[in-house]
Protein backbone atom coordinates (compact mmCIF):
# COMPACT_ATOMS: atom_id res chain seq x y z
CA UNK A 1 0.00 0.00 0.00
CA UNK A 2 2.92 2.39 0.92
CA UNK A 3 4.69 1.84 -2.05
CA UNK A 4 1.44 2.25 -4.46
CA UNK A 5 0.58 5.08 -2.61
CA UNK A 6 4.39 6.63 -2.94
CA UNK A 7 3.91 5.57 -6.79
CA UNK A 8 0.09 7.55 -6.75
CA UNK A 9 1.60 10.54 -5.14
CA UNK A 10 4.56 11.02 -7.33
CA UNK A 11 1.83 10.33 -10.67
CA UNK A 12 -0.02 13.34 -8.85
CA UNK A 13 2.60 15.18 -8.79
CA UNK A 14 3.88 14.66 -12.33
CA UNK A 15 -0.10 15.49 -13.47
CA UNK A 16 0.67 19.49 -12.28
CA UNK A 17 0.15 21.36 -9.42
CA UNK A 18 -1.88 19.77 -6.42
CA UNK A 19 -5.06 21.22 -5.76
CA UNK A 20 -4.90 21.74 -1.93
CA UNK A 21 -2.88 24.23 0.17
CA UNK A 22 0.82 22.83 0.36
CA UNK A 23 2.09 23.15 4.22
CA UNK A 24 3.50 26.46 4.64
CA UNK A 25 7.53 26.08 4.90
CA UNK A 26 9.49 26.96 7.83
CA UNK A 27 10.76 30.75 7.02
CA UNK A 28 14.44 31.15 8.97
CA UNK A 29 16.98 34.13 8.67
CA UNK A 30 17.96 33.18 5.91
CA UNK A 31 14.53 32.79 3.79
CA UNK A 32 14.25 35.75 2.56
CA UNK A 33 17.40 35.38 0.38
CA UNK A 34 16.26 31.80 -0.83
CA UNK A 35 12.87 33.62 -2.04
CA UNK A 36 14.82 36.62 -3.44
CA UNK A 37 17.00 34.17 -5.40
CA UNK A 38 14.19 32.42 -6.80
CA UNK A 39 12.59 34.98 -8.06
CA UNK A 40 16.43 36.35 -9.53
CA UNK A 41 15.20 39.38 -11.98
CA UNK A 42 11.68 38.83 -11.47
CA UNK A 43 9.06 41.34 -9.95
CA UNK A 44 7.11 39.95 -6.56
CA UNK A 45 5.40 41.00 -3.78
CA UNK A 46 6.07 39.67 -0.24
CA UNK A 47 3.20 40.10 2.16
CA UNK A 48 3.73 39.57 6.26
CA UNK A 49 0.65 38.58 7.61
CA UNK A 50 -0.85 36.48 11.09
CA UNK A 51 -3.78 34.21 10.98
CA UNK A 52 -3.67 33.74 15.16
CA UNK A 53 -4.34 37.79 15.54
CA UNK A 54 -4.45 40.24 12.54
CA UNK A 55 -8.10 41.04 11.21
CA UNK A 56 -6.49 43.89 8.57
CA UNK A 57 -4.66 41.05 7.36
CA UNK A 58 -7.73 38.70 6.04
CA UNK A 59 -8.85 41.90 4.38
CA UNK A 60 -5.12 42.47 2.62
CA UNK A 61 -5.50 38.45 2.11
CA UNK A 62 -9.30 38.26 0.50
CA UNK A 63 -8.20 41.19 -1.88
CA UNK A 64 -4.83 39.30 -3.22
CA UNK A 65 -7.32 36.15 -3.38
CA UNK A 66 -9.24 38.41 -5.92
CA UNK A 67 -6.13 39.37 -7.74
CA UNK A 68 -4.93 35.86 -8.08
CA UNK A 69 -7.97 34.63 -9.71
CA UNK A 70 -7.60 37.45 -12.87
CA UNK A 71 -3.68 36.91 -12.39
CA UNK A 72 -3.11 33.22 -12.53
CA UNK A 73 0.71 33.52 -12.23
CA UNK A 74 0.30 36.30 -9.39
CA UNK A 75 3.88 36.51 -7.86
CA UNK A 76 3.26 36.68 -4.49
CA UNK A 77 4.86 35.06 -1.35
CA UNK A 78 2.98 34.52 1.90
CA UNK A 79 4.83 35.21 4.99
CA UNK A 80 2.86 34.26 7.94
CA UNK A 81 4.42 35.51 11.43
CA UNK A 82 2.65 32.80 13.54
CA UNK A 83 4.32 29.59 14.45
CA UNK A 84 4.45 26.24 12.48
CA UNK A 85 1.49 25.49 15.29
CA UNK A 86 -0.72 27.14 13.49
CA UNK A 87 0.21 25.35 9.67
CA UNK A 88 -3.09 23.95 9.20
CA UNK A 89 -4.99 27.20 10.32
CA UNK A 90 -2.87 28.79 7.91
CA UNK A 91 -3.17 26.63 5.12
CA UNK A 92 -7.36 26.68 5.59
CA UNK A 93 -6.95 30.17 5.49
CA UNK A 94 -5.27 30.78 2.13
CA UNK A 95 -7.60 27.93 0.39
CA UNK A 96 -10.31 29.69 1.68
CA UNK A 97 -9.54 33.11 0.38
CA UNK A 98 -8.43 31.52 -2.84
CA UNK A 99 -4.48 31.31 -2.08
CA UNK A 100 -4.03 27.91 -1.97
CA UNK A 101 -1.36 27.95 -4.67
CA UNK A 102 0.77 30.60 -3.74
CA UNK A 103 4.25 30.65 -2.16
CA UNK A 104 3.43 30.39 1.78
CA UNK A 105 5.76 30.27 4.37
CA UNK A 106 5.62 30.56 8.34
CA UNK A 107 7.99 31.99 11.17
CA UNK A 108 10.03 29.44 12.65
CA UNK A 109 12.07 30.86 15.50
CA UNK A 110 11.47 31.09 19.17
CA UNK A 111 13.17 34.54 18.77
CA UNK A 112 10.49 36.58 15.97
CA UNK A 113 12.55 39.95 16.39
CA UNK A 114 15.29 38.06 14.47
CA UNK A 115 13.05 37.31 11.76
CA UNK A 116 11.75 40.85 11.75
CA UNK A 117 15.62 41.91 11.55
CA UNK A 118 16.31 40.00 8.87
CA UNK A 119 13.07 41.13 6.48
CA UNK A 120 13.53 44.84 7.93
CA UNK A 121 15.05 46.30 11.30
CA UNK A 122 12.73 49.20 10.59
CA UNK A 123 9.79 46.55 11.15
CA UNK A 124 8.20 46.44 14.50
CA UNK A 125 5.97 43.46 13.78
CA UNK A 126 2.71 45.21 13.15
CA UNK A 127 0.99 43.75 10.02
CA UNK A 128 0.19 43.75 7.58
CA UNK A 129 3.49 44.69 5.83
CA UNK A 130 3.73 44.26 2.04
CA UNK A 131 7.04 44.28 0.25
CA UNK A 132 6.58 45.05 -3.41
CA UNK A 133 9.72 44.17 -5.06
CA UNK A 134 10.32 45.39 -8.50
CA UNK A 135 12.29 42.64 -11.37
CA UNK A 136 15.86 44.44 -9.77
CA UNK A 137 14.71 43.66 -6.02
CA UNK A 138 14.29 47.40 -5.03
CA UNK A 139 11.27 47.42 -2.77
CA UNK A 140 9.23 49.83 -1.37
CA UNK A 141 7.79 49.18 1.99
CA UNK A 142 3.58 49.06 2.60
CA UNK A 143 2.63 49.80 5.87
CA UNK A 144 -1.42 48.47 6.84
CA UNK A 145 -3.08 46.93 4.12
CA UNK A 146 -2.01 46.95 0.33
CA UNK A 147 -4.85 48.98 -1.56
CA UNK A 148 -6.29 47.14 -4.70
CA UNK A 149 -4.67 50.25 -6.32
CA UNK A 150 -1.63 50.10 -5.36
CA UNK A 151 -1.59 46.36 -6.40
CA UNK A 152 -3.25 47.53 -9.76
CA UNK A 153 -0.47 50.21 -10.13
CA UNK A 154 2.40 47.77 -9.24
CA UNK A 155 1.20 45.23 -11.53
CA UNK A 156 0.88 47.63 -14.49
CA UNK A 157 4.09 48.87 -14.12
CA UNK A 158 5.86 44.86 -13.59
CA UNK A 159 4.13 42.61 -15.57
CA UNK B 1 -16.00 12.24 -22.82
CA UNK B 2 -18.26 10.63 -20.35
CA UNK B 3 -15.48 7.93 -20.29
CA UNK B 4 -12.33 10.15 -20.02
CA UNK B 5 -14.48 12.06 -16.42
CA UNK B 6 -15.05 8.23 -15.11
CA UNK B 7 -11.30 6.79 -15.31
CA UNK B 8 -10.83 10.20 -13.84
CA UNK B 9 -13.30 9.57 -10.76
CA UNK B 10 -11.82 6.23 -10.75
CA UNK B 11 -8.17 7.22 -10.59
CA UNK B 12 -9.41 9.70 -7.67
CA UNK B 13 -11.12 7.18 -5.90
CA UNK B 14 -8.23 5.18 -6.13
CA UNK B 15 -5.73 7.80 -5.35
CA UNK B 16 -8.14 9.32 -2.52
CA UNK B 17 -6.51 7.20 0.61
CA UNK B 18 -2.96 8.39 -1.03
CA UNK B 19 -3.21 11.88 -0.71
CA UNK B 20 -3.22 12.29 3.21
CA UNK B 21 -0.11 9.82 3.24
CA UNK B 22 1.36 12.10 0.13
CA UNK B 23 0.68 15.54 1.76
CA UNK B 24 2.49 14.42 5.12
CA UNK B 25 5.10 12.54 3.46
CA UNK B 26 6.09 14.43 0.34
CA UNK B 27 8.02 17.35 1.67
CA UNK B 28 11.47 18.99 1.28
CA UNK B 29 13.89 18.20 3.30
CA UNK B 30 13.72 21.50 4.79
CA UNK B 31 10.03 20.83 5.95
CA UNK B 32 10.90 17.26 6.81
CA UNK B 33 13.66 19.09 9.02
CA UNK B 34 11.35 21.29 10.62
CA UNK B 35 8.86 18.27 10.77
CA UNK B 36 11.34 15.99 12.34
CA UNK B 37 11.62 18.47 15.68
CA UNK B 38 9.43 16.73 19.07
CA UNK B 39 6.14 18.31 17.82
CA UNK B 40 4.92 19.08 21.80
CA UNK B 41 3.28 22.02 22.32
CA UNK B 42 5.60 24.79 22.92
CA UNK B 43 5.29 25.59 26.71
CA UNK B 44 2.95 28.70 27.42
CA UNK B 45 5.56 31.60 27.81
CA UNK B 46 3.05 34.06 28.91
CA UNK B 47 2.22 34.15 32.72
CA UNK B 48 0.63 36.29 35.77
CA UNK B 49 1.95 37.50 38.70
CA UNK B 50 1.31 39.35 41.91
CA UNK B 51 1.78 40.09 45.43
CA UNK B 52 -0.49 39.90 47.95
CA UNK B 53 -0.09 41.75 51.01
CA UNK B 54 2.05 39.73 52.71
CA UNK B 55 4.25 39.41 50.55
CA UNK B 56 3.79 35.78 48.88
CA UNK B 57 4.38 35.84 45.20
CA UNK B 58 1.04 34.23 43.54
CA UNK B 59 1.73 32.81 39.81
CA UNK B 60 -0.68 32.09 37.61
CA UNK B 61 0.65 29.80 34.31
CA UNK B 62 -0.82 27.80 31.96
CA UNK B 63 0.17 24.07 31.14
CA UNK B 64 -1.45 21.33 28.91
CA UNK B 65 -4.34 23.50 28.35
CA UNK B 66 -5.19 23.92 32.26
CA UNK B 67 -4.68 26.94 34.41
CA UNK B 68 -2.45 26.57 37.49
CA UNK B 69 -1.62 28.64 40.09
CA UNK B 70 1.25 28.75 42.84
CA UNK B 71 2.76 31.14 45.34
CA UNK B 72 6.28 31.52 46.45
CA UNK B 73 7.35 33.05 50.25
CA UNK B 74 10.79 33.63 49.26
CA UNK B 75 10.94 35.76 45.96
CA UNK B 76 10.60 32.66 43.83
CA UNK B 77 13.23 30.48 45.10
CA UNK B 78 10.82 28.00 45.72
CA UNK B 79 7.07 27.78 44.19
CA UNK B 80 4.50 25.77 46.00
CA UNK B 81 2.74 22.57 44.24
CA UNK B 82 0.54 23.85 41.73
CA UNK B 83 -3.40 24.23 42.14
CA UNK B 84 -5.45 23.54 39.02
CA UNK B 85 -7.80 26.20 38.14
CA UNK B 86 -9.40 25.15 34.92
CA UNK B 87 -12.08 22.19 35.56
CA UNK B 88 -11.80 21.09 31.81
CA UNK B 89 -9.19 22.08 29.30
CA UNK B 90 -9.47 24.86 27.20
CA UNK B 91 -7.08 26.96 24.62
CA UNK B 92 -5.72 30.11 27.48
CA UNK B 93 -4.19 32.95 25.35
CA UNK B 94 -0.57 32.73 27.20
CA UNK B 95 1.75 33.94 24.63
CA UNK B 96 2.74 38.08 23.40
CA UNK B 97 -0.04 40.33 24.21
CA UNK B 98 -2.11 37.36 26.08
CA UNK B 99 -1.38 36.12 29.89
CA UNK B 100 -3.71 35.00 33.02
CA UNK B 101 -4.38 37.82 34.91
CA UNK B 102 -4.02 37.39 38.95
CA UNK B 103 -4.95 39.78 41.51
CA UNK B 104 -5.68 39.30 45.32
CA UNK B 105 -8.28 40.17 48.06
CA UNK B 106 -7.11 41.57 51.55
CA UNK B 107 -9.31 38.64 52.90
CA UNK B 108 -7.24 35.93 51.32
CA UNK B 109 -9.49 35.73 47.81
CA UNK B 110 -7.61 34.90 45.16
CA UNK B 111 -9.26 35.56 41.26
CA UNK B 112 -7.64 34.92 37.90
CA UNK B 113 -9.17 36.02 34.80
CA UNK B 114 -8.30 34.83 31.14
CA UNK B 115 -9.29 34.50 27.77
CA UNK B 116 -10.04 31.37 26.25
CA UNK B 117 -9.59 31.12 22.50
CA UNK B 118 -12.32 29.60 20.40
CA UNK B 119 -11.66 27.79 17.21
CA UNK B 120 -12.82 30.21 15.28
CA UNK B 121 -10.43 32.74 13.92
CA UNK B 122 -10.34 35.85 16.11
CA UNK B 123 -12.16 34.72 18.79
CA UNK B 124 -12.73 34.07 22.45
CA UNK B 125 -14.30 34.00 25.62
CA UNK B 126 -13.24 36.05 28.78
CA UNK B 127 -13.33 33.49 31.82
CA UNK B 128 -13.42 34.16 35.55
CA UNK B 129 -12.62 31.79 38.37
CA UNK B 130 -11.63 32.32 42.15
CA UNK B 131 -10.26 30.34 45.23
CA UNK B 132 -11.86 31.46 48.92
CA UNK B 133 -9.47 29.09 50.53
CA UNK B 134 -6.39 30.62 50.37
CA UNK B 135 -5.72 28.86 46.80
CA UNK B 136 -6.40 25.61 47.53
CA UNK B 137 -9.69 25.11 45.17
CA UNK B 138 -10.94 27.24 42.85
CA UNK B 139 -14.71 27.97 41.72
CA UNK B 140 -15.77 26.78 38.47
CA UNK B 141 -14.80 29.11 36.17
CA UNK B 142 -17.37 31.26 34.61
CA UNK B 143 -17.36 33.32 30.54
CA UNK B 144 -17.98 36.78 31.85
CA UNK B 145 -19.07 37.88 28.39
CA UNK B 146 -22.70 38.04 28.39
CA UNK B 147 -23.87 38.96 24.51
CA UNK B 148 -24.00 35.14 23.55
CA UNK B 149 -22.00 35.72 20.71
CA UNK B 150 -19.04 34.08 19.32
CA UNK B 151 -16.81 36.50 18.23
CA UNK B 152 -13.95 38.27 19.44
CA UNK B 153 -13.74 38.76 23.11
CA UNK B 154 -10.29 39.09 24.14
CA UNK B 155 -7.30 40.56 25.96
CA UNK B 156 -8.76 40.91 29.58
CA UNK B 157 -7.11 42.49 31.97
CA UNK B 158 -8.16 42.13 35.91
CA UNK B 159 -7.93 44.56 38.75
CA UNK B 160 -9.11 44.85 42.36
CA UNK B 161 -9.29 47.38 45.11
CA UNK B 162 -8.14 43.84 47.48
CA UNK B 163 -11.42 44.68 49.02
CA UNK B 164 -13.90 43.85 47.33
CA UNK B 165 -14.44 45.83 44.02
CA UNK B 166 -12.93 43.83 41.04
CA UNK B 167 -13.10 45.07 37.72
CA UNK B 168 -12.21 42.75 34.68
CA UNK B 169 -11.82 44.97 31.19
CA UNK B 170 -11.63 43.14 27.65
CA UNK B 171 -11.80 43.88 23.33
CA UNK B 172 -15.38 43.06 22.77
CA UNK B 173 -16.23 42.48 19.06
CA UNK B 174 -20.12 42.82 19.49
CA UNK B 175 -20.71 46.01 18.52
CA UNK B 176 -18.72 45.66 15.41
CA UNK B 177 -20.82 42.13 14.68
CA UNK B 178 -23.80 44.04 15.17
CA UNK B 179 -22.85 46.83 12.76
CA UNK B 180 -21.58 44.61 9.77
CA UNK B 181 -24.69 42.47 10.49
CA UNK B 182 -26.70 45.39 8.72
CA UNK B 183 -24.57 45.96 6.61
CA UNK B 184 -22.78 48.75 8.20
CA UNK B 185 -19.26 50.23 7.78
CA UNK B 186 -16.99 49.71 11.53
CA UNK B 187 -13.93 50.96 12.20
CA UNK B 188 -12.14 48.51 15.28
CA UNK B 189 -14.09 47.19 17.65
CA UNK B 190 -15.33 48.51 21.77
CA UNK B 191 -14.26 47.95 25.53
CA UNK B 192 -16.61 46.43 27.59
CA UNK B 193 -16.08 45.68 31.65
CA UNK B 194 -18.17 43.26 34.18
CA UNK B 195 -17.66 44.56 38.05
CA UNK B 196 -18.02 42.77 41.23
CA UNK B 197 -18.86 44.08 44.21
CA UNK B 198 -18.03 40.96 46.59
CA UNK B 199 -14.49 40.02 45.45
CA UNK B 200 -15.66 37.93 42.15
CA UNK B 201 -19.00 36.46 43.59
CA UNK B 202 -21.28 37.91 41.52
CA UNK B 203 -20.62 40.11 38.49
CA UNK B 204 -22.68 43.06 37.13
CA UNK B 205 -23.63 42.95 33.81
CA UNK B 206 -21.20 43.84 30.95
CA UNK B 207 -20.78 47.32 30.17
CA UNK B 208 -19.29 48.86 27.38
CA UNK B 209 -16.68 51.75 28.01
CA UNK B 210 -16.17 52.91 24.65
CA UNK B 211 -16.36 52.09 21.09
CA UNK B 212 -13.69 52.00 18.52
CA UNK B 213 -10.59 50.82 19.54
CA UNK B 214 -7.56 49.01 17.54
CA UNK B 215 -8.25 45.47 17.55
CA UNK B 216 -5.50 43.55 18.91
CA UNK B 217 -3.44 45.59 21.86
CA UNK B 218 -3.54 44.61 25.18
CA UNK B 219 -5.96 46.36 27.49
CA UNK B 220 -3.95 47.39 30.93
CA UNK B 221 -5.69 48.85 34.16
CA UNK B 222 -4.70 49.59 37.38
CA UNK B 223 -6.88 50.93 40.32
CA UNK B 224 -6.23 54.48 41.28
CA UNK B 225 -7.24 56.32 44.54
CA UNK B 226 -10.07 57.44 42.09
CA UNK B 227 -11.10 53.67 41.25
CA UNK B 228 -10.15 51.68 37.99
CA UNK B 229 -8.60 53.10 35.63
CA UNK B 230 -8.42 51.20 31.88
CA UNK B 231 -5.57 51.97 29.46
CA UNK B 232 -6.02 50.89 25.70
CA UNK B 233 -4.89 51.88 22.13
CA UNK B 234 -7.63 53.66 20.62
CA UNK B 235 -8.95 54.71 17.33
CA UNK B 236 -9.13 58.43 16.87
CA UNK B 237 -10.50 58.59 13.10
CA UNK B 238 -10.83 55.65 11.00
CA UNK B 239 -7.36 54.70 11.64
CA UNK B 240 -4.96 56.84 13.66
CA UNK B 241 -3.87 54.44 17.04
CA UNK B 242 -3.16 56.71 19.73
CA UNK B 243 -3.32 55.84 23.38
CA UNK B 244 -6.37 56.53 25.65
CA UNK B 245 -7.62 56.16 29.41
CA UNK B 246 -10.83 56.04 31.15
CA UNK B 247 -11.63 56.01 35.18
CA UNK B 248 -14.33 53.97 34.56
CA UNK B 249 -16.77 55.57 37.66
CA UNK B 250 -16.78 58.77 35.63
CA UNK B 251 -16.05 57.03 32.19
CA UNK B 252 -14.69 59.95 30.75
CA UNK B 253 -12.41 58.92 27.49
CA UNK B 254 -9.28 60.72 27.92
CA UNK B 255 -6.70 60.95 25.29
CA UNK B 256 -3.46 59.52 26.16
CA UNK B 257 -0.87 60.14 23.85
CA UNK B 258 -1.01 62.33 20.79
CA UNK B 259 1.64 60.06 18.39
CA UNK B 260 -0.58 60.72 14.85
CA UNK B 261 0.13 56.74 14.16
CA UNK B 262 -2.29 56.70 11.42
CA UNK B 263 -1.96 52.74 10.21
CA UNK B 264 -4.60 49.95 8.86
CA UNK B 265 -2.51 47.44 10.69
CA UNK B 266 -2.18 45.80 14.06
CA UNK B 267 0.21 46.61 15.92
CA UNK B 268 -0.18 43.84 18.10
CA UNK B 269 1.97 46.31 21.06
CA UNK B 270 -0.46 47.22 23.97
CA UNK B 271 1.17 49.58 27.04
CA UNK B 272 0.94 49.72 30.37
CA UNK B 273 -0.48 51.76 33.48
CA UNK B 274 -0.19 52.16 37.07
CA UNK B 275 -0.78 54.36 39.70
CA UNK B 276 1.39 55.97 42.50
CA UNK B 277 0.51 56.40 46.33
CA UNK B 278 0.15 60.34 45.67
CA UNK B 279 -2.84 59.41 42.60
CA UNK B 280 -1.09 60.31 39.53
CA UNK B 281 -1.47 58.20 36.39
CA UNK B 282 2.26 56.91 34.70
CA UNK B 283 1.77 55.05 31.53
CA UNK B 284 4.49 53.42 28.94
CA UNK B 285 3.40 52.50 25.53
CA UNK B 286 4.73 51.60 21.70
CA UNK B 287 4.16 54.33 18.89
CA UNK B 288 5.43 54.44 15.37
CA UNK B 289 3.72 57.53 14.68
CA UNK B 290 4.39 60.82 13.06
CA UNK B 291 5.23 62.92 15.79
CA UNK B 292 7.08 59.94 18.09
CA UNK B 293 8.62 56.45 17.29
CA UNK B 294 9.40 54.50 20.08
CA UNK B 295 8.97 53.65 23.40
CA UNK B 296 7.63 56.33 25.62
CA UNK B 297 6.75 57.06 29.23
CA UNK B 298 4.56 59.84 30.71
CA UNK B 299 3.05 60.99 34.07
CA UNK B 300 -0.67 62.70 34.01
CA UNK B 301 -1.20 64.04 37.51
CA UNK B 302 -4.14 66.05 37.86
CA UNK B 303 -4.64 68.10 34.61
CA UNK B 304 -0.76 68.09 34.49
CA UNK B 305 0.88 65.73 32.05
CA UNK B 306 4.48 64.93 31.28
CA UNK B 307 6.28 65.77 27.75
CA UNK B 308 6.14 62.06 26.65
CA UNK B 309 10.42 60.28 27.67
CA UNK B 310 11.53 58.17 25.25
CA UNK B 311 13.60 54.75 26.42
CA UNK B 312 14.93 52.15 25.18
CA UNK B 313 16.76 51.20 21.86
CA UNK B 314 14.74 51.00 18.68
CA UNK B 315 17.43 49.85 17.51
CA UNK B 316 17.29 46.75 19.53
CA UNK B 317 13.24 46.30 18.59
CA UNK B 318 12.78 47.66 22.19
CA UNK B 319 9.19 46.94 22.91
CA UNK B 320 6.48 45.32 25.21
CA UNK B 321 7.03 47.99 28.31
CA UNK B 322 5.46 47.48 32.00
CA UNK B 323 5.31 50.36 34.61
CA UNK B 324 4.72 49.62 38.60
CA UNK B 325 4.19 51.99 41.29
CA UNK B 326 4.34 52.04 44.64
CA UNK B 327 4.50 55.18 46.64
CA UNK B 328 7.17 57.49 44.97
CA UNK B 329 8.73 54.52 43.45
CA UNK B 330 8.03 53.78 39.63
CA UNK B 331 9.98 51.32 37.83
CA UNK B 332 9.15 50.93 34.13
CA UNK B 333 10.53 47.61 32.12
CA UNK B 334 10.72 46.36 28.49
CA UNK B 335 12.53 43.71 26.39
CA UNK B 336 15.10 44.30 23.24
CA UNK B 337 16.47 41.72 21.41
CA UNK B 338 20.12 42.35 21.06
CA UNK B 339 20.69 40.28 17.70
CA UNK B 340 21.30 37.34 19.36
CA UNK B 341 19.90 37.06 22.92
CA UNK B 342 16.81 39.03 24.31
CA UNK B 343 17.23 41.25 27.27
CA UNK B 344 15.41 42.61 30.12
CA UNK B 345 15.80 46.22 31.36
CA UNK B 346 14.62 48.14 34.07
CA UNK B 347 14.79 51.95 34.60
CA UNK B 348 13.55 53.47 38.11
CA UNK B 349 12.27 56.71 39.64
CA UNK B 350 12.31 57.43 43.29
CA UNK B 351 10.26 61.01 42.76
CA UNK B 352 7.10 59.73 41.27
CA UNK B 353 8.61 59.43 37.86
CA UNK B 354 10.12 63.20 37.51
CA UNK B 355 14.18 62.06 37.08
CA UNK B 356 14.64 58.66 35.84
CA UNK B 357 18.14 55.92 36.62
CA UNK B 358 20.03 55.01 33.45
CA UNK B 359 18.93 51.97 32.02
CA UNK B 360 19.54 49.21 33.95
CA UNK B 361 20.15 45.44 32.19
CA UNK B 362 18.40 42.64 34.13
CA UNK B 363 18.95 39.47 32.53
CA UNK B 364 19.49 37.59 29.02
CA UNK B 365 16.99 34.76 28.09
CA UNK B 366 18.64 33.08 24.38
CA UNK B 367 14.97 31.75 23.36
CA UNK B 368 11.52 32.24 24.18
CA UNK B 369 11.02 34.70 26.74
CA UNK B 370 7.76 36.76 27.92
CA UNK B 371 7.56 39.73 28.49
CA UNK B 372 9.69 41.41 31.93
CA UNK B 373 6.95 42.41 34.40
CA UNK B 374 7.63 44.88 36.80
CA UNK B 375 6.02 45.00 40.23
CA UNK B 376 6.43 46.09 43.53
CA UNK B 377 5.53 43.90 47.40
CA UNK B 378 5.69 46.99 50.00
CA UNK B 379 8.79 49.34 48.35
CA UNK B 380 11.05 46.72 47.14
CA UNK B 381 10.80 46.45 43.17
CA UNK B 382 11.03 43.27 41.40
CA UNK B 383 10.60 41.91 37.53
CA UNK B 384 9.66 38.50 36.95
CA UNK B 385 10.70 37.39 33.53
CA UNK B 386 9.53 34.27 32.30
CA UNK B 387 11.89 32.33 29.77
CA UNK B 388 12.23 28.77 28.14
CA UNK B 389 15.41 27.86 28.47
CA UNK B 390 16.29 29.75 31.81
CA UNK B 391 12.99 29.52 33.40
CA UNK B 392 10.75 31.76 36.03
CA UNK B 393 13.34 34.34 37.29
CA UNK B 394 12.11 36.89 40.20
CA UNK B 395 15.11 39.37 39.49
CA UNK B 396 15.26 42.66 42.27
CA UNK B 397 15.78 46.19 41.25
CA UNK B 398 17.67 47.87 44.04
CA UNK B 399 17.17 50.71 44.83
CA UNK B 400 19.68 52.09 47.44
CA UNK B 401 19.42 52.95 50.49
CA UNK B 402 20.11 56.67 48.99
CA UNK B 403 16.72 58.44 49.59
Amino acid sequence: MKRACVGFAWLLAAWGSPVYAAEPQSFTANSLAAIQAKYAGRPFILSMWSVNWCGHCITELTMLGKAAKTHKQLPLVLVATDTPEFSAAIQQTQKRLGLAKVDSWVFDDDIPERLRHAVDPAWHGELPRTYLYDAKHRREPVMGVLSEQKLKAWLKQNQ
Amino acid sequence: MKKTIRQILWAALLVAPCLVYAQHHEKSPEQAAAQSRPKAAKPAIAVGVAYDAHGRLWLARVENQHLLVSYSDNSGAHFSAPVRVTVAPEAIAADGENRPKIALGVDGSVMLSWTQALPQNYSGNIRFARSIDGGKSFSEPITLNDDGRITSHRFDTLVTDGKGRVTVAWLDARDRDAAKATGGAYAGISVYTAQSQDNGAHFSANRRLTEHTCECCRVSAVWSDEGPVVFWRNLYGTHTRDFAYARLDDGVVHRASDDDWQIDACPHHGGDIAADGRGALHLVWFTNGKTRQGLFYKRIAGTKESVPMAFGTAAAQAGHPGIAAAGDRVILTWREFNGHVYEAYAQRSDDRGATWSPPVRLAEAAGIADYPLPLFSGTRAWVVWNAAAEGLRVLPVEFGSGK
